[in-house]
């Protein structure tokens, strides 16, 4: 089987020799093409073939379309990107630096003519031409509620969220969730087909239980109302969520949950299945390694945690093992480690 | 009176309602409590209050931990210029984000406690390089320097918390001022802010008020 069938057999719940085994070695790309991150990121054809080469040389079963988070904040104007040789590259300045901004602010009427999207695209275009036909190829997109963080800092948004003036705030928000309608569907034009949404205010981790209600989830069913969920992946930016995981699976039929390492993994797969198992339906739970201790486990280490995961999640199927992080100081032996452990604990057959 | 005063003002602030709070706090002055009262037994217990509820609760959450340092810090500026004398500092911080980092919330949140906890903090801002972290904590007689970072190579990087050590020892300061650290990457592994050469970390932004305190009086009195 491929790893496409792989991953439609886990969430459907048919026979496969194996769980489904992702990981996600961004920046490290850039380290296999012997680029610096700036030069790396600059082109489409490098992260496509820093991704291909990452995947061909551990073997897991996804690729990523993924640049750097802060790649977005450039459809809205940023153009000062803070690059690192050890680590991801980071927003360098805020594109709104004060209330006043966000009347200026412009979602680009089509964010495929933009010059951000031109990588992306070229990247798309090369993962679905070489692995298309037989990998999943996952997108990163940021929830609407979230995306203020990247354009203003997270403690400004806070400030305008819990203090400000509401329809200030609203505004800012319609703005960032006509840009995600727009994103979700772009992606989705170029092949990419597991798409990661990434919505830390989508859990009681970041906002209460009133607000998760009253605020969170309309801007959740507004981002995804109109192009739907399927191949949507529910991501709180590795904060624990298992709390609303009955709300995201029966107000937005939300079905594939990437459960945080902080979280109760039993827990969260019991909820899931609890409401999926009876009709059939296809559903997903993936378990994630807490991979910043991956940077000083010893190998055996990172095995024994991969197979304690394993070992929870792959009774009843409908099982992924997923990273989260993948900080560049993790030391290659141990990403062998844990991926050589993912394949022989999550062998099916 | 001041039990009610103190029951409405917590209440305020746990439902990070700032306008109830400032509210609570004008009718007390209004009927002749002093502004340090309000401080001393109003505010600084509410702050203690909370931490101690945030860490039981299973539904404290950011905003509320934001909310709470906003209020306390605003409520306490207001009213330190109302005092009749200074009040007595506990001692100084110098709070800024690693290098390469921009992500200021937990440095914020951490800000407003110890405002409210009559700790002076001197905020370097954003993306910090080392060398300012050392300089300026000297400059300002500093007891500890607060370092948040939430990216992994911005906490265990070379020019983050690992060149302040390293600079602290090279000036033999090492034992005069503390290096604290916080950020998501330490709630992922406990361990790691001793990999780095802090003397301490907390989870969150709230906890790392009284961390700071803490460590401050230990260094006094040793």
């Amino acid at each position: 089987m491929t790893p496409l069938e792989i991953l439609a057999a886990a969430t459907n719940g048919t026979p496969a020799p194996r769980i489904p085994i992702f990981c996600n070695l961004l920046d490290q790309g850039a380290r296999e093409l012997g680029m610096t991150q700036r030069e790396y990121y600059r082109k489409g054809e490098h992260v496509a073939a820093g991704q291909l080469k990452m995947n061909k040389r551990f073997g897991y079963d996804n690729v990523w379309s993924l640049f750097y988070v802060g790649k977005e904040a450039e459809f809205f104007g940023c153009d000062n990107i803070l690059y690192a040789e050890d680590g991801s590259p980071n927003v360098g300045d805020f594109v709104i630096k004060s209330w006043d901004d966000i009347a200026k602010l412009q979602v680009p009427a089509d964010i495929t003519t933009h010059p951000a999207w031109a990588e992306t695209a070229s990247c798309l275009k090369i993962l679905r031409e070489e692995v298309g036909a037989t990998h999943p190829v996952c997108a990163y997109l940021t929830a609407s509620t979230t995306m203020p963080a990247l354009l203003m800092g997270m403690d400004k948004w806070m400030e305008l969220l819990m203090t400000g003036p509401a329809d200030l705030r609203d505004h800012l928000l319609d703005l960032c969730s006509q840009f995600f309608q727009q994103e979700v569907a772009a992606y989705r034009a170029a092949g990419a087909n597991v798409l990661v949404y990434s919505t830390p205010f989508g859990t009681h981790y970041f906002v209460g239980r009133k607000r998760f209600e009253s605020f969170s989830m309309p801007w959740m069913k507004r981002d995804l109302a109109p192009g739907g969920i399927n191949n949507i992946v529910y991501y709180c930016g590795m904060a624990p969520f298992n709390e609303v995981i009955p709300a995201v699976m029966d107000e937005l039929d939300i079905a594939v949950h990437y459960i945080s390492p902080l979280a109760d993994l039993a827990e969260a797969k019991r909820i899931i299945e609890s409401r999926r198992s009876q009709d059939g339906a296809a559903y997903l739970t993936c378990g994630v390694i807490d991979d910043i201790k991956l940077i000083h486990w010893t190998p055996e280490e990172a095995r024994a945690e991969v197979k304690r995961l394993i070992e929870i999640g792959k009774p009843g199927g409908h099982f992924l093992f997923g990273t989260g992080v993948m900080p560049m100081a993790i030391p290659e032996a141990n990403i062998k480690a844990m991926l050589d452990a993912a394949f022989e604990y999550g062998a099916l057959s | 009176m001041l039990d009610r005063i103190i029951r409405d003002y917590n209440e305020a602030v746990f439902e990070t309602d700032k306008d109830a709070a400032f509210e609570v706090v004008n009718n007390a002055l209004a009927n002749g409590l002093s502004a340090e009262d309000v401080v001393f037994k109003v505010v600084i217990p509410a702050v203690e209050v909370m931490m101690s509820d945030i860490t039981r609760d299973p539904d404290a959450n950011l905003a509320q931990h934001f909310m709470t340092a906003q209020i306390a810090a605003e409520v306490t500026e207001k009213m330190l210029t109302k005092f009749v004398h200074p009040p007595e500092i506990i001692g100084r911080v110098v709070i800024g984000t690693a290098a390469g980092d921009l992500h200021s919330l937990g440095k914020r949140i951490v800000m407003g406690c110890l405002k409210a906890l009559m700790v002076e903090v001197v905020d370097l801002g954003v993306n910090v390089p080392a060398e300012k972290f050392v300089t300026e904590a000297v400059h300002y007689g500093a007891d500890v320097i607060a370092i948040s970072a939430m990216m992994v190579h911005t906490a265990t990087g070379e020019n983050g918390a690992r060149k302040v050590r390293a600079l602290l020892k090279e000036q033999g300061l090492e034992h005069q001022i503390r290096i604290v650290v916080g950020g998501a990457p330490y709630r992922f592994d406990n361990e790691l802010y001793k990999t780095v050469g802090a003397d301490g970390w907390a989870a969150d932004g709230i906890a790392a008020g009284k961390m700071i305190v803490d460590l401050i009086r230990a260094g006094k009195t040793s």
